[in-house]
């Protein structure tokens, strides 16, 4: 049931284990006699180190079919939004201050847009319709001549949606607009082909695809008028757009998983498929359940459910030992209703009884099976407590 | 674990709450509504004595866990005392973490109001003139 002694873990889109093929790369790089050194140093055992990471930047380069040197390493996604937003708004800030993204991406993306907002930049909040989707003619309606930069998270980390970012980058690309994507979510479970791609800027992070926490990367296109300041100083590693001694042993534990994952994508989105279908047959006849997200245009690793006349918060503390995610946003600390449901028309209430099922590589029917009968239990019982109560 | 929002007895009193329920004629009963709490007490008296609680609740782990709490501590003990019932009390021995008050003190008013609703004789210890 992939699971430990206490608990039955389907949480796969907040982060994943790492896949021991990874962790055997990863783990001679550590220690005395392994490739330790540090990949800046001239000497052998620097240039040795060096050789690790170009060859993972290799192979996180084929997995997204980009060029090695379009590629900066970062600490995670967060770091990378940060730089592809904040950086590109600052480099083509004397052209135009005008941004644009929506409410209903992760708070790494939005947050910085609110910060940005408070430096003199603009920024228009596209909402998405009710399945979750931007309008790609809603997004070229918004653009205006000083508009820089779109971000657009490509699978949504809550509800699963996935926006059809070629179609949106084909909007920005006609309006030499700089088009950023947050591809946290998808790396390594959608196919990407980002030389054929109008995408300028890509976050993406190891974590989430049975890599070790603590790398990422930031995709910056090759081309004419994209480009990012940096953020940080010092060094001169990467160009200087992200200074700091390489990260060797997480950086090729990131080229290994993204190996792992382009060969084993097509097999992990079909069992994925078959989770997702099987948690949602099982729950789909209770009153008053509801699917967040267009089932037609999300990805199956993810299901995120709501459910009338259920407390969210204690709905999650009933369907322990299960380990899911809450709609009470992305700090589970929170108990404001997640600004995602909230733009897909949910009421506070149904957005705050929402449960993310998310599935993995591990994840198997039985986890899901035990999930359903959890699940059924849990609403039965809050259910039976609150019976006859009058709103 | 530090990080649990839920002490063990908070856990103990969500999961086996058998005071969840209705009784089958109450001598009284008191429903409030709040936008994140819905609550609703029942009781029987004999003699002065409170000899049966139910509750029904729609809210978080902490308010029906105070409930239990309220109703497993209040079986058995003079009417009178709900019309001082405070939220205090529960509060600190769950405990309920500062920013749930509000909720706690939808159960105060609620005992309270469930006190009113019932002929609780005077305390005999005072001076009722």
């Amino acid at each position: 049931m992939n699971s430990d002694a206490d608990i039955v873990y389907l949480d796969y889109a907040a982060t994943t284990p790492v896949d021991p093929r990874v962790i055997d790369v990863m783990t001679p790089l550590f220690g005395t006699g392994g490739d330790f050194a540090n990949p800046s140093s001239g000497h052998t055992a620097g240039r040795r180190a060096m050789a690790r990471v170009e060859r993972a930047t290799g192979q996180l380069a084929e997995l997204l079919g980009c060029r090695e040197s379009e590629l900066v390493w970062t600490s995670g996604a967060t770091e990378s939004d940060n730089l592809a937003i904040t950086g590109a708004a600052r480099y083509r800030a004397d052209r135009g201050r005008h941004l644009i993204t929506m409410p209903t991406e992760h708070k790494a993306v939005s947050d910085v847009f609110a910060r940005l907002e408070k430096q003199g930049f603009e920024v228009s909040w596209l909402y998405p319709d009710a399945a979750g989707l931007l309008d790609p003619a809603e997004l070229e309606a918004a653009i205006r001549p000083d508009t820089q930069l779109v971000s657009i998270m490509h699978v949504n980390n809550e509800t699963g949606v996935i926006q059809d970012i070629e179609a949106l980058g084909a909007v920005c690309r006609a309006r030499d607009v700089l088009f950023h994507v947050d591809a946290a979510q998808s790396v390594g479970k959608l196919p990407l082909d980002l030389g054929s791609m109008p995408i300028d800027l890509l976050s993406t992070t190891a974590h989430k695809i049975y890599g070790p926490k603590g790398i990422g990367a930031l995709y910056v296109a090759d081309r004419p008028g994209c480009h990012v300041e940096p953020l940080i100083f010092g060094g001169g590693q990467q160009g200087g757009r992200r200074p700091g001694t390489l990260a060797v042993p997480l950086i090729a534990g990131f080229g290994a998983a993204a190996s792992v994952a382009m060969a084993e994508m097509q097999q992990d989105r079909e069992h994925l498929q078959a989770l997702n279908d099987r948690l949602w047959q099982g729950i789909r006849d209770l009153a008053g359940v509801v699917r967040n997200g267009g089932a037609d245009c999300t990805f199956p690793g993810i299901l995120n459910v709501s459910i009338e006349d259920v407390e969210g918060e204690s709905l999650l503390l009933a369907l322990e030992p299960l380990c899911v995610a809450t709609g009470s946003a992305c700090n589970s600390k929170s108990q404001e209703a997640s600004p995602v449901l909230r733009a897909l028309g949910r009421s506070d209430l149904l957005a705050q009884s929402a449960v993310r099922f998310s599935f993995g590589r591990p994840t198997t029917r039985e986890a899901v099976d035990f999930a359903v009968v959890r699940y059924r239990e849990a609403v039965a019982r809050l259910r039976s407590i609150a019976t006859g109560l009058v709103a | 674990m530090t990080s649990d929002p839920y002490s063990a007895r908070v856990r103990e009193l969500f999961s086996g709450a058998e005071h969840a329920g209705d009784l089958e004629k109450p001598d009284a009963r008191v429903q409030i509504s709040e936008q994140d709490v819905r609550l609703a007490l029942a009781a029987d008296i004999d003699d002065d004595i409170i000899v049966g609680l139910r509750f029904r609740a729609w809210g978080c782990p902490h308010l029906l866990a105070a409930a239990e709490a309220f109703c497993r501590a209040y079986e058995g003990r003079p009417a009178r005392g709900l019309l001082t019932f405070g939220a205090a009390e529960i509060m600190q021995t769950l405990p309920v973490p500062r920013e749930k008050l509000g909720r706690i003190l939808v159960l105060e008013d609620a005992v309270r109001s469930l006190g009113q609703s019932v002929r609780v004789s005077p305390d005999p210890g005072k001076d009722t003139d």
